[in-house]
């Protein structure tokens, strides 16, 4: 996964905190064994290696998040998308060396890419590729996958208040701080990361945000940001940030990488999930557009926001 | 092809394997089920069996615990009702079962293995071998007795750039090795959060790994990896050892120590000292590999090598210096740590791997094939008794010869 971990919590006594973050970081370390792509022995580079020329054998918790990535690819129209590592690749994003590939290049990649050349047999729980040079990512839903893991392992340990933070893509608020109503969490504004464009409360619920200020390179005047559109091939333009709040980790990693690609068009997989609630930040001409959905407006914050575009609108959509 | 189309077509292929009754039976082709059985379903207990479920055609078919919460999230790690155990002598006569992992605290490796493998069973069993010299001893005569396959869950004896450095050291590549050093140094409690409304029993197996009721403490929970190590570049086990310890900083009512520094001689000469401290974790987990022409430092993740500067070599007979009172070069270079770059050791694609994928694959291999451990019975011993003799030393304060206690505690 490669990002840092960190939980704040409250606990009776320091003995009880040290022991709360003893069990959490050693499930984040379990995860990180498992699941980065970065380290020769987890299980997703493991299955990476093989799966091209064998099914390959994984267990039920792997293979379950593997499945569940597919579904979201499926929900989202290919939008979320974990083997786009080729395309990653070519674009230079992996390396922080952006540049804008060859054709060749991009063709060869795009035919390494596709949730749908991903095999996969429930019954026997193994995952094979249909064409070698494939690769899986699980990092636009792991980080988020482990934040649930971590919460639910606080819960069984007791911990009544706490707040779990994958870098800077999900965040969990478990239960709320003594004598407050849930945990204060800023929606920074994509231009200028001191400032916020929104402040609300929250508790029992994920946060997740995608956006193109971590790695992006410039050219000839336009910007190419490390979030690539699945479907196309291309990265992802015009969309600074998406945020999105829902029920698990797992799920508002995945769809805020899938809205992020989405942009205006978002609305209509955001019917798809109850209880969401969502903002987007699309580059505007000149400034900033928000867009939001189910967005608590009185926390918005000095900034005019819109709705999701009508021709997408919740009306229609469900 | 359609994704789900193909799940429908293929779901028959392992439900119909043919079960047969007992462990009696024979292993053939890969496809074979193996059907494990577990006694201790805690965190180290969760994490063989998630690994052990990425070997193809296995499948749990029983779960032993004493603490009920274990059951669920047993269940929820195979994804199905697996039958669950109270008492593991009745785990041990399901007739479904062919092997069983023993992840029990220290204290119960000796009894549970035992009574796996008289039951006929073979065993996937922790490390440290047992908590006591007896109770290794009697490990060790229940595998020979009862022609079961045993193999100690010493995971980093299967990675392959120890495996790699092993053979570099048996090729001479770095010399005579006379010394290593061994660290695994932690920044941490090592206290896990007992649930609300556990009793004093139930708090204290919780935390096993702090009671020496249960516990051989950092030497056996920590040093056991690096102590096999040792073993096999030395070839055998220690025959002394002194050691010391205590509870300096985690005064917080445990009985094992927070910190241990132990020293094991070989017959031959070479030393093994091994530390784990809990306050501080600059060095982490690593073997440093002292050789007269190299050094290798393993982690749990790689193996790097470093070769020694080459020795000045003299245009003239060594008697003339010694006679001209001559000082060698030597003695001119700096005697400053060694800040550059190692040479990584590569590991092949086809063999990487994480330790704990290919100790629990190998032992599958190990039964389908019907052969012996890597990881068997002897190696266990010779780590589990360096283990109890580490501790014995840091309780007593004095240097204890193995020759003597394996005598004294060799069973009637």
């Amino acid at each position: 996964m490669g990002t840092v971990f960190a939980i704040h919590l409250y606990a009776e006594s320091e003995p009880d905190a040290l022991s709360f973050f003893e069990v959490a970081f050693e499930e984040v370390e379990r995860l990180e064994e498992t699941l980065s792509k970065f380290r020769q022995s987890s299980e997703i580079c493991r299955i990476n290696r093989l799966a091209a020329s064998q099914p390959v054998t994984t267990d039920p918790e792997v293979f379950s998040l593997i499945d569940q990535s597919l579904r979201y690819s499926e929900q989202t129209a290919g939008a979320f998308d974990i083997t786009v590592g080729p395309l990653m690749r070519t674009w230079g994003f992996f390396r922080a060396e952006g540049h804008f590939p060859s054709s060749d290049d991009l063709i060869a990649a795009r035919e390494r890419t596709g949730f749908d050349k991903v095999v996969i047999d429930r019954a026997a729980r193994t995952i094979q590729f249909a064409i070698p040079g494939m690769e899986l990512d699980l990092g636009a839903i792991g980080k988020g996958y482990a934040v649930d893991r971590v919460v639910e392992i606080l819960r069984e340990a007791g911990a009544k208040a706490a707040l779990v933070v994958a870098g800077s893509s999900t965040v969990y608020a478990l239960g709320a701080p003594p004598a407050e109503d849930g945990w204060t969490i800023h929606v920074p504004d994509p231009f200028d990361r001191t400032r916020k464009i929104s402040t609300l409360k929250f508790r029992d619920q994920a946060i997740s945000t995608s956006g193109s200020y971590e790695r992006f390179f410039d050219l000839n005047g336009r910007r190419y940001c490390h979030v690539m559109d699945p479907r196309t091939g291309m990265p992802v333009e015009r969309v600074l940030q998406t945020t999105l709040i829902g029920s698990d980790g797992a799920m508002t990693d995945a769809i805020s990488n899938a809205l992020f690609v989405l942009g205006a068009d978002g609305d209509a997989l955001l019917s798809k999930f109850q209880d969401v609630s969502a903002l987007s930040v699309l580059a505007d001409d000149p400034g900033q557009r928000i867009l939001k959905w189910n967005w608590p407006d009185a926390a918005i914050e000095g900034n005019e926001l819109v709705d999701f575009e009508p021709s997408y609108g919740r009306a229609q959509a469900s | 092809m359609n994704r789900r189309e193909f799940l429908g077509r293929a779901a028959g292929a392992v439900g119909g394997a043919v079960l047969l009754g007992g462990s009696e039976r024979l292993f053939g082709a890969p496809s074979d089920q193996i059907n494990l059985g577990i006694i201790g379903v805690g965190s180290r207990g969760q994490q063989l069996m998630r690994t052990f479920l990425r070997v193809p055609g296995v499948r749990f078919a029983g779960l032993c615990d004493v603490y009920e919460p274990r059951f669920a999230a047993g269940r929820k790690i195979t994804g199905e009702n697996t039958p669950i155990y109270h008492d593991h002598r009745e785990l041990l006569k399901a007739r479904d079962i062919d092997a069983v992992i023993v992840s029990t605290p220290l204290s119960f490796h000796a009894d549970h293995i035992t009574a796996v493998l008289e039951s006929g069973h073979h065993v996937y069993g922790e490390k440290s071998m047992a908590l006591t010299v007896d109770g290794c001893n009697r490990i060790r005569d229940a595998v020979k007795r009862s022609g079961k396959h045993y193999q100690v869950g010493l995971q980093y004896h299967y990675a392959p750039w120890y495996r790699e450095v092993l053979n570099r050291i048996q090729a001479g590549k770095l010399g005579k090795i006379t010394q290593i050093y061994a660290y695994w140094h932690r920044n941490n409690s090592w206290r896990r959060p007992v649930p609300p409304g556990a009793d004093e029993k139930l708090a204290r197996l919780i935390n096993w790994r702090l009671y020496k009721e249960y516990s051989g403490g950092l030497v056996a929970e920590l040093g056991s990896h690096h102590i096999n190590f040792a073993n096999e570049v030395f070839g055998g086990m220690p025959e002394s050892v002194i050691g010391s310890g205590g509870i300096d900083y985690w005064k917080d009512g445990r009985e094992t120590d927070d910190n241990v520094q132990v020293t094991y001689r070989y017959p031959t000469g070479q030393t093994l000292f091994f530390s784990a401290i809990t306050t501080n974790r600059l060095d982490g987990d690593q073997i440093r590999v002292y050789g007269t022409d190299g050094s290798a430092v393993l982690t749990e993740a790689d193996a790097t090598i470093y070769y020694e500067p080459k020795r000045p070599e003299s245009a003239v007979q060594q008697e003339t210096i010694v006679q001209h009172g001559i000082v060698t070069g030597a003695t001119y270079r700096s005697e400053l740590p060694y800040r550059g770059v190692g040479e990584p050791v590569p590991v092949p694609a086809d063999k990487m791997g994480s330790p704990d994928y290919l100790a629990c694959a190998s032992f599958i291999d190990a039964l389908r094939a019907n052969k012996r451990p890597e990881a068997d019975e002897d190696k266990a011993w010779n780590e589990g008794i360096a283990v109890c003799l580490g501790n014995q030393a840091i309780a007593q304060g004095q240097r204890l010869k193995v020759g003597e206690h394996l005598t004294k505690a060799a069973p009637a």
